[in-house]
């Protein structure tokens, strides 16, 4: 089961971390819109590059969201409403849930498509005023041009719902150690 | 090389409670005893121990070259034909590997014999490492010992820059059986310095891993593992449910798959048959190979399984005669027999040197005493310095 809150808390111990040892993370331009038109009203952007973007981070929002098995846990993350039904099985055949998607961030528009990709941004109910990374990494409430974490920006992974655990372990139920 | 007396420091209790070791008032620290050391010469270190240590680990890495593209030798090695390719794979792609302890019958008269190659999951990291260092440097300052003297171990700083070049990206996952202390204080100073190297790391315990739909490892989080530290053998791996998962998981494990084929008592027939009458090798058979009738003919020899560890199921026959067994659970694998070298004894005890390679470089020593033949779980570390 994802923990989405869990996740953060080990995210605050992180991000304390860095800012302990680097002093300041590098930071790069994004821009941030909840919706396809917001992004078509910035003057900033054509409505090609917004239709571009919004489609890019759209079409990766299934594969890269969280994922979870049951719909009240997505909602304990995400809030009522929040959530939906991701178009995957487990292999019992039972539903997967994940958050709606909740906006995007904007690739870089000065380097090119290679330099960062568009992705889909979401809002936990822990802190709804804040969009989220897929990997769970706060990019701020502000939409339009912002400045975010470099590594806010990197590609976001695939998920999905873990189907099994336990299936390591047994040798060591009977040995015990496992050094030599 | 000596065994000398030497007074236990004061701060024993302190420093035990500091490295969070387990100790016993009266009985002092579990697995460490520090009433005696080792001294070495600079020579007997660089051309017993170093030079030696690393031309063994040549010789392993080309056994390792050969026996991945030869299905025998695979499956006399008792991996199973599903891990035939994805061991020979890792082996060509070149992952990288970590550290591993082989582990020497040495009593200073003549060369030093591999008895075997703890490769894969070796155990003792940080008593060796770091508490037999700062015992060195305290010893110093107490007086107890030359002021001059060195110890062979770099092992802390070789591993804190190797584990960097391993080609981890992201987030690292370190897992162990939980329920062994020993096993867990291993695997968290590795997660230390994988923490010291800048890698970003999660710990879990083995029976915590996951798998999702899509085939991958996940851990409690549902995060995708990508590299696993796994203290952990991998004859358990692959033997465990999960085990057919691995070569479509991703995931890059250390050690890397190929380390099967040396932390597996193997190893040691595959030696001999490769480089028979090496200085450093004893004569090594598979039990079911004709050749071994003849040699155990003779009456004297050493009887191990393919997989057992910390000297369970070892059988000591001279003579003719059985002159120890071990109990244990790994009697039904495939055995082994190795010619008999017996461990020096000093005092009483017999130590078992063990040389540390990190990305296949030797870069320590430890020294294991037990009080039998066969070094066990009752064997206690013994630091050792060097002195001209």
């Amino acid at each position: 089961m994802k923990s989405w809150s869990s996740r953060s808390a080990v995210l605050m111990m992180s991000v304390s971390l860095i800012a302990l040892t680097a002093c300041e993370e590098p930071k790069v331009d994004a821009s941030i819109y909840e919706s396809l038109d917001q992004c078509k009203r910035d003057p900033l952007n054509t409505s090609d590059q917004c239709d571009a973007s919004f489609k890019e981070a759209q079409s990766q929002h299934a594969a890269v969201s969280p994922k979870y098995a049951t719909a009240e846990d997505c909602q304990a993350d995400f809030g009522t409403d929040k959530c939906e039904v991701a178009p995957y099985k487990t292999s019992s055949g039972g539903s997967v849930f994940m958050p709606l998607m909740a906006g995007y961030m904007m690739g870089s528009l000065l380097g090119g498509r290679g330099s960062m990709m568009s992705q889909p941004l979401y809002r936990s109910s822990q802190s709804p005023n804040s969009f989220r990374t897929a990997e769970n990494r706060n990019v701020g409430s502000k939409t339009g041009r912002t400045t975010v974490a470099r590594s806010a920006t990197s590609r976001p992974s695939f998920k999905s719902a873990t189907r099994s655990r336990g299936g390591f372990g047994s040798s060591a139920r009977r040995f015990g150690s496992g050094a030599t | 090389m000596q065994r000398i007396l030497v007074t236990e420091r004061p701060n024993l209790a302190d420093a035990a409670a500091e490295h969070e070791l387990e100790y016993v008032a009266g009985e002092g620290v579990t697995g460490w005893d520090e009433s005696a050391y080792y001294q070495f010469t600079m020579v007997e270190i660089a051309e017993d121990f170093l030079a030696p240590a690393e031309e063994l680990e040549d010789l392993c890495l080309q056994v390792v070259d050969r026996a991945v593209n030869n299905e025998e030798v695979l499956s006399r090695l008792g991996i199973a034909e599903p891990f035939w390719d994805y061991i020979a794979e890792s082996w060509r792609k070149g992952d990288k590997n970590l550290y591993g302890r082989m582990d020497l019958s040495y009593d200073a008269k003549g060369p030093m014999k591999l008895l075997e190659y703890n490769a894969d999951t070796p155990t003792t990291l940080y008593e060796t490492a770091v508490f037999q260092w700062e015992w060195l440097e305290q010893a110093k300052e107490f007086g107890f010992v030359p002021k001059k003297c060195d110890q062979f171990n770099e092992l802390h700083e070789r591993i804190v820059e190797t584990l960097p070049k391993l080609g981890i990206e992201g987030l690292s996952h370190f897992a162990c059986n939980p329920d062994i202390e020993d096993d867990k204080g291993t695997i968290g100073y590795l997660e230390e310095c994988a923490l010291e190297a800048g890698l970003e790391t999660s710990f879990l315990g083995m029976e915590d891993i996951g798998l999702n739909d899509q085939g991958q490892f996940t851990d409690l989080d549902d995060e995708v593992i990508t590299t696993l530290v796994k203290l952990y053998p991998w004859e358990w791996i692959m033997a465990e449910e999960f085990g057919s998962h691995i070569a479509a998981s991703g995931v890059r494990f250390i050690e890397p798959p190929w380390k099967a084929i040396l932390s597996n008592k193997g190893l040691l027939p595959l030696l001999w048959g490769m480089f028979e009458g090496h200085p450093n090798l004893l004569p090594a058979f598979f039990e079911d190979d004709p050749a071994a009738a003849a040699f155990a003919e003779a009456g004297t020899y050493v009887r191990k399984p393919i997989w057992s560890r910390q000297g369970a199921n070892i059988e000591i026959v001279e003579g003719g005669k059985t002159l120890s067994h071990s109990d244990g659970p790994y009697g039904n694998d495939v055995h082994i027999l190795q010619g008999f070298h017996p461990l020096p004894e000093f005092d009483g005890a017999y130590p078992l040197v063990g040389i540390w390679l990190v990305a296949s470089k030797a870069d320590g020593l430890c020294i294991r005493e037990d009080k039998t033949l066969v070094t066990g779980t009752e064997a206690k570390v013994v630091p050792h310095l060097i002195l001209d």
